[in-house]
């Protein structure tokens, strides 16, 4: 993905592979200003990307599928229990502030 | 929560491999995702059934923690902000909510109605092949690899386009 003002062809394919790969962050970080001016200007470029997304889901989504999702839970219910912290901690500061405006 | 999580945990992940292509991303956005319905769950009120489901969180929740992933990345980016969202956290488009088993079915026949250059470019690509590996396989060049892949792309999109507008 190093070479210099690619042909939107080599642009979608790099974006597709680094879709693929999970490595997404590396492609954007690879466009040059007149490569990204390509890609602002193709409507072929934004109309491939939804292929190749579809191609990435049929074809890979059902590797990121855990078998067990209890571990996955576990996260949440400790995002929802940090979440519910901090909406305790703002009321109890809102009403000590009512308190004090009184 | 749990049952909930544990009903469209592989619905809700999948669709964000399509955009993400990161298992442990992909788990980062969804945690997030979560914690937002639990928060305001009030977009979910009226689902019944698995496409509108899915509809309602991808446009609700996902759009937005997608956005901010790729927020922060787009500070290194060229792209501007607005490509940097249709290639991130797009639109959904005409095929978009079609469940995984219908999306590998109809991909299969789409890809059986390529030419057979055409078909197996992609079937390499889908095995997770290199275009280098695939186009000594086709006995050709990477450059030629990447044209061929960019037609039949757009090829696959005209089908996808009249499947979906048929359905």
């Amino acid at each position: 993905m190093s070479n210099a003002d690619r042909e939107i062809q080599e642009l979608l394919a790099d974006y597709a592979a680094a879709l693929r790969d999970g490595g997404l962050p590396t492609f954007l970080k690879s466009l040059t200003r007149e490569e990204a001016k390509r890609i602002s200007a193709s409507p072929d470029f934004w109309e491939a990307t939804e292929v190749v997304r579809l191609m990435n889901g049929a074809g890979f989504g059902d590797n990121v599928v855990t078998p067990d999702v209890g571990l996955f839970i576990s996260r949440v219910d400790a995002a929802i229990v940090s979440r519910s912290k901090k909406v305790k901690a703002s009321t109890r500061e809102h009403s000590r502030s009512q308190v004090n405006l009184q | 929560m749990e049952p909930f999580v544990r009903s469209t945990f592989g619905i809700f992940i999948r669709h964000l491999h399509r955009y993400l292509g990161n298992e442990v991303e992909c788990e980062d956005v969804l945690e997030d995702v979560y914690a937002d319905i639990w928060e305001n769950p009030d977009h979910l009120r009226a689902i019944d059934s698995e496409r509108q489901l899915l509809r309602t969180v991808y446009l609700y929740y996902m759009r937005k923690r997608l956005r901010e992933v790729y927020r922060r990345m787009n500070r290194s980016s060229y792209l501007s902000a607005n490509d940097m969202q249709n290639l991130v956290a797009p639109e959904l488009g005409l095929c978009d909510l079609l469940s995984q088993t219908e999306l590998k079915q109809v991909l299969h026949r789409m890809l059986g109605k390529l030419k057979a250059r055409e078909r197996k470019a992609m079937e390499l690509w889908m095995a997770g092949m290199s275009n280098r590996a695939i186009a000594t396989q086709l006995g050709t060049t990477v450059g030629a690899v990447k044209m061929l892949e960019f037609r039949t792309v757009l090829k696959l999109r005209r089908m996808l386009k009249e499947y979906c507008e048929e359905g």
